[in-house]
């Protein structure tokens, strides 16, 4: 069990769906901070913020360049539950998340039940795996 | 469910093959056991649980149409919350985006085409497999 709240980084360059998304984890008990462009993501990952999940969108201000976000999101101890949430799913951002070995792919418009399930699950996987590990 | 063949050695590696076609899975059987992987097999899905509570697995591979078209996915996602360090590959049918994200959803690590060669296929795990195996005998030859 997780002493202190989860935290999640929802990364959308559309202001109201990171709005929108920030309210629906801040009810389900998530610490939650938006940015809205990979340049404004990256360094939240770099400096000493822990997130437990790493939520990002994929067309931002470039074509795919969530998937930097992932992939720096990736690279972090502990890692994060990285997910990517997009409403242009395509082979090759979808052949890019599977190599990555990202934890999960929704695509917008998300069920936003089915999408908290999974990262709650995902979460709490990931709590337990940590402890085994400790 | 058949155990079908055992490796030499200290700690073999535990393969679990799942598939409906008994064709298929003795080619995996004798693909897997060549590459030094004791290979347990199952056609369907109550055999594949009996198999989970019976072995610690290393590798999976698994069919997405076991008795209909994609019921192989969730036997694959409990297959990686049971066995989290397992590589999954599943066979399917074709490559899209909504296969594609039912393998990164479940868990699975790598997409094989289904009529691929299963030796082809076993190569190809172990490649991926490589570089974080430290036994020998899993190389590719």
């Amino acid at each position: 069990m997780m002493s202190r709240k989860p935290s999640i980084l929802i990364v959308d360059d559309e202001v109201n769906v990171a709005r929108t998304l920030q309210l629906v984890f801040e009810h389900e008990g998530y610490e939650a901070m938006t940015a809205h462009s990979c340049a404004e993501a990256l360094p939240l990952l770099s400096n000493s913020h822990v997130f437990d999940i790493v939520m990002t969108d994929l067309n931002m201000e470039k074509e795919e360049i969530g998937l930097e976000v992932a992939r720096k999101a990736m690279d972090l101890r502990p890692r994060p539950v990285v997910v990517i949430c997009t409403g242009f799913a395509s082979m090759f951002n979808s052949q890019a998340a599977l190599k990555m070995h990202v934890d999960y792919l929704a695509t917008k418009p998300a069920d936003l039940k089915e999408l908290t399930a999974a990262l709650n699950r995902l979460v709490m996987l990931r709590a337990e795996s940590s402890q085994e590990d400790a | 469910m058949l155990k079908m063949a055992a490796t030499t050695g200290t700690q073999p590696k535990i393969a679990l093959v799942v598939h409906p076609d008994v064709g298929v899975l003795s080619a995996f059987q004798s693909a897997l056991t060549q590459k030094g992987f004791v290979t347990i097999v199952a056609r369907d899905v109550p055999t594949t649980l009996l198999a989970m509570t019976q072995h610690y697995f290393d590798l999976a591979v698994v069919s997405s149409h076991l008795s209909e078209p994609g019921d192989g996915w969730p036997v694959a996602g409990v297959l990686h919350l049971a066995f989290p360090r397992c590589f999954i590959g599943v066979l399917a049918p074709e490559t899209s985006v909504l296969i594609l994200q039912a393998a990164i959803n479940n868990g699975v690590r790598e997409i094989y085409q289904q009529h691929t060669a299963p030796p082809e296929v076993v190569s190809a795990i172990l490649a991926e497999l490589l570089p974080s195996s430290p036994q020998d005998s899993h190389k590719v030859q």
